[in-house]
């Protein structure tokens, strides 16, 4: 019985082997890249920031490192991009904070939901307090949050996430950069040169004009990042910026989403009416009231594609008046016209970003399109991904930057556009290999 | 008896799951016609017959009793057209299997009767884990056995109708991932499991004008299975859990119908050919629906398109006899895959196929007799699904050798 059984497993194997059908070896190609020295400047999502902080596990799933292990798996990249790694779990972010994971939290009327709640209540503060150029760098990713394109040649340049990394107390981001002498290099600028000022409500910080010298306009400083990246004749691509529309911080509280009866409408009428406001309320979904300093009320009703912040304090909406008897206040509102300011910029800087790649001979990612194509949703591998806060699967818990998932998606943007330019055939990752929210 | 329970203890230990062919058809009825490519509505070879044509068993002249079984080594494999990477599938041998008992009241009556059991529908496909399409499906696991009691008469000497009520009998198990990711950085898993029945018929006519020339028409009618209450398991984070209730559900899947119109002609003594023309009513498949007793925001019923068309194969084959005891058989089969273009799916990634077949029979004496077959077949379809996007190219070999033991008395 045992011989028998033996015969047919041998049996069964031999059948199996050469009834299992194969594949070519796909033909890959590297076309004219040669990116033994990768290198990647940007903002925020450009370091990995996730979740609101900078910690290991985003710096991992970064598209930039995804987009250097693409490369060296295909044999031209180098072996080795180097990270400035948080070396922590809790992270840090810009407010100081910790990230943030999904857990249940209660508000102020008791009720428990899944939400984003920090992981602990500050960040870790050895990531600001310790400056690892010497233990871990050179670095290959200089991304660095909040960079806007306007700071990353100023000497000295005081971001923390940049004195965490930078080579000495006075270069700049791009000196530490171009030193590294790289014969391939992605760009990701501009997108805090709009971010800073969204994210205050248009309350304070600036939006970067176009023109002006370097330093100060957006156009001088993209032209001077691009020329001394390319002096020595390297290569690279350049990422255009996406709409703030498209994104989960700006559209998960709806503008109208102050939910009334007609008890609360009436007296809402009544109060209003006395001030001789011109809005009413009725039963069902209303426009917030929100400060606007240019009213003569200095107040008034929110209107359609006006953007209430992810930021704002829910518990102050819900139980303590906030957008109803209390104007919510401008840090926590984007107005129609602020709305229309950033989009304007970005449009003029996508325009000088496409200008100079073209110029340059650079490959271009349209990552504007990318985030439009996410927030009108689409279907990936029989799994819809969309731009919903938590369930979408693309945005982290801050609304902003990418989880692991999105970060594929944006470094198979990446990879399609190189290929595009440089004839190569860089295979695009498995965005569902990488998660989205961890539901607990 | 002792070899007869083990034959027993094969076919029960590979549970009774089976290829597709054809969609998730499978054309694996007898093992003489298998090796002459699948033909044997208008060549009647033995109690088999109860299957192929009805209306030509009653010209089977004996009492017999046949067993067969055919172990299905189906395997595939993906390659995605914008990652490269390639997924194959750990398909457990699936066993298509027949049964088959023909007997007549008095020597050379004109009236017969049979009992059929076979497996004309069934497809198993597991595949690896965390591959592309984990999110269509990880595995798939159907399977129908028809119990088939027939009714043959012989109007005259060259005309014979027949009928049999069939009782189908079948299970689905249906299960993949759902794109949530817990703390341990696996993927929720959906599990729809489920018995399903239906009923239909097989009835055929055979008619020999001239010796030589036979010719047969047989319909198989459609059988609707239908699940009802199937149990769908979700495992889900803990927070989500109140989203995916774990509860009934029902389903149903039209099995096709199948009309044949087939050839036989006598060469000579030695040699016989055999073709046979198929019309599947594939049509019927246009819509895979899942309905779900507990229903949430995130747990709706769902009704994915099939579309299938309806649609021909051609099977012919040829037989020699080389001694009083050795048969040999050759044969070839050509079908043209139901599904359409966009439709492709990774439960059955169908495309046009050629089967290659050919078969030996050995007589023992007066009553006993062994048949062995063996089939190739291999698929390639490259495909983007419009309903999940997932893109790429499909490719499955199957290998299909088989047996059978025959009894007459």
């Amino acid at each position: 019985m045992k011989l028998y059984k033996t015969i047919f497993i041998i049996t069964t194997a031999i059948v199996f082997a050469a009834c299992t059908p194969k594949f070519n070896e796909p033909d890959l190609s590297t076309g004219s890249i040669n990116a033994s020295d990768y290198l990647a400047i940007g903002g925020s999502m450009t370091a990995g920031y996730s979740d609101g902080a900078l910690y290991d596990e985003g710096q991992r799933n970064s598209y930039t490192n995804l987009l250097a292990t693409q490369l060296r798996n295909l044999g031209v990249g180098a072996t080795i991009f180097k990270i400035p790694y948080a070396q922590s779990s809790i992270g840090m972010g810009n407010a100081n904070n910790a990230r943030s994971i999904l857990g249940n939290r209660t508000d102020c009327q008791n009720v428990v939901s899944l939400g984003p709640v920090k992981i602990a209540s500050q960040g870790d503060i050895t990531i600001f307090s310790n400056n690892v150029y010497n233990s871990q760098g050179p670095f290959h990713n200089f991304g660095v949050p909040d960079l806007k394109s306007i700071e990353i040649d100023i000497n000295g340049y005081s971001n923390p996430f940049y004195q965490r990394m930078a080579s000495s107390g006075t270069s700049s981001v791009l000196n530490d950069a171009i030193s590294r002498n790289p014969t391939f290099f992605s760009v990701n600028l501009g997108l805090h040169d709009v971010l800073k000022y969204a994210l205050k409500g248009g309350a304070s910080d600036n939006i970067t004009p176009v023109s002006g010298a370097i330093g100060v306009g957006f156009e001088a400083s993209i032209n001077n990042v691009i020329e001394k990246l390319t002096a020595n004749g390297a290569k690279g691509v350049i990422a255009n910026i996406p709409s703030i529309k498209s994104m989960a911080y700006f559209n998960t509280i709806a503008w109208n989403a102050l939910k009334l009866d007609s008890l609360t409408a009436a007296n809402l009428n009544l109060y209003y009416g006395a001030l001789s406001a011109p809005f009413s309320f009725s039963v069902g979904n209303n426009g917030f009231i929100i400060q606007d300093t240019s009213q003569f009320l200095g107040f008034r009703q929110a209107q359609e594609d006006e953007f209430i912040l992810l930021n704002v304090p829910l518990d102050s909406v819900k139980c303590y008046k906030w957008g109803s008897l209390i104007p919510i206040p401008d840090r926590y509102v984007l107005t129609a016209s602020e709305i229309n300011n950033i989009e304007n910029a970005i449009n003029d800087y996508n325009t000088v970003l496409k200008n100079i790649a073209e110029t340059k001979g650079l490959a271009y990612v349209d990552v504007h399109s990318l985030f439009n194509k996410v927030k009108n949703g689409f279907i990936y591998n029989g799994v819809t991904i969309n731009a919903s806060f938590v369930s979408g699967g693309f945005y982290s818990l801050d609304g902003l930057n990418l989880t692991p998932r999105g970060n594929a998606f944006l470094a198979n943007e990446f990879i399609k556009s190189i290929n595009n330019k440089y004839q190569s055939t860089i295979p695009e990752l498995d965005a569902m290999k990488y998660p989205g929210v961890i539901f607990p | 008896m002792n070899y007869l329970y083990k034959l027993f203890l094969i076919v029960f230990f590979y549970i009774p799951t089976s290829y597709f062919s054809q969609g998730f058809q499978v054309n694996l009825q007898g093992q003489k016609q298998q090796g002459m490519g699948g033909a044997g509505t208008a060549f009647m070879q033995d109690a088999s017959s109860l299957f192929f044509n009805p209306g030509g068993a009653c010209f089977v002249n004996e009492n017999s009793i046949n067993l067969g079984i055919t172990p299905t080594i189906a395997r595939g494999a993906y390659m995605d057209a914008t990652t490269n990477q390639v997924s194959h599938t750990n398909s457990p041998v699936s066993t298509p299997f027949t049964a088959y008992a023909l007997f007549q009241l008095k020597d050379s009556s004109n009236l017969k009767f049979g009992l059929a059991v076979y497996t004309p529908f069934g497809s198993t496909v597991q595949w690896e884990d965390n591959w592309t399409g984990r999110f269509a499906l990880t595995r798939l696991e159907l399977r129908a056995i028809f119990i088939q009691p027939t009714v043959s008469y012989k109007i005259t000497k060259k005309i014979g109708i027949g009928a049999g009520f069939v009782y189908a009998n079948g299970k689905v198990n249906l299960q993949k991932d759902i794109p949530l990711n817990d703390a341990y950085g696996n993927y929720a898993h959906a599990e729809l499991n489920g018995k399903a029945n239906g009923f239909g018929f097989n009835a055929g006519i055979y008619f020999q004008p001239i010796e030589k020339l036979s010719i047969g028409l047989t319909y198989r009618s459609k059988v609707n299975m239908e699940v009802k209450d199937g149990d769908a398991t979700f495992t889900v984070p803990e927070s989500v859990a109140n989203n995916f209730p774990s509860g009934k559900f029902t389903s149903k899947l039209p099995l096709p119908s199948v009309t044949t119109l087939g050839l036989a002609y006598k060469i000579n003594n030695k040699l016989d050919v055999a073709l046979d023309i198929n019309y599947v009513g594939w049509k019927a498949y246009d819509t895979l629906s899942f309905d779900y007793e507990n229903n949430t925001e995130k747990l709706l019923d769902t009704k994915s398109a099939r579309m299938y068309k309806n649609t021909f194969a051609f099977r012919g084959g040829a037989q020699y006899k080389i001694n009083t005891n050795f048969t040999a058989r050759l044969g070839l089969a050509y079908g043209i895959t139901p599904v359409q273009n966009g439709y492709v799916t990774p439960e059955t990634p169908d495309a046009n196929r050629v089967n290659y077949t050919c078969g030996i029979g050995y007589q023992f004496g007066k009553h006993l007799k062994i048949d062995a077959s063996f089939l190739f077949t291999h698929l390639e379809r490259t495909d983007t699904n419009l309903e999940t996007n997932l893109s790429g190219t499909f490719k499955t070999n199957v290998c299909a050798p088989g047996i059978s033991i025959g009894y007459k008395f």
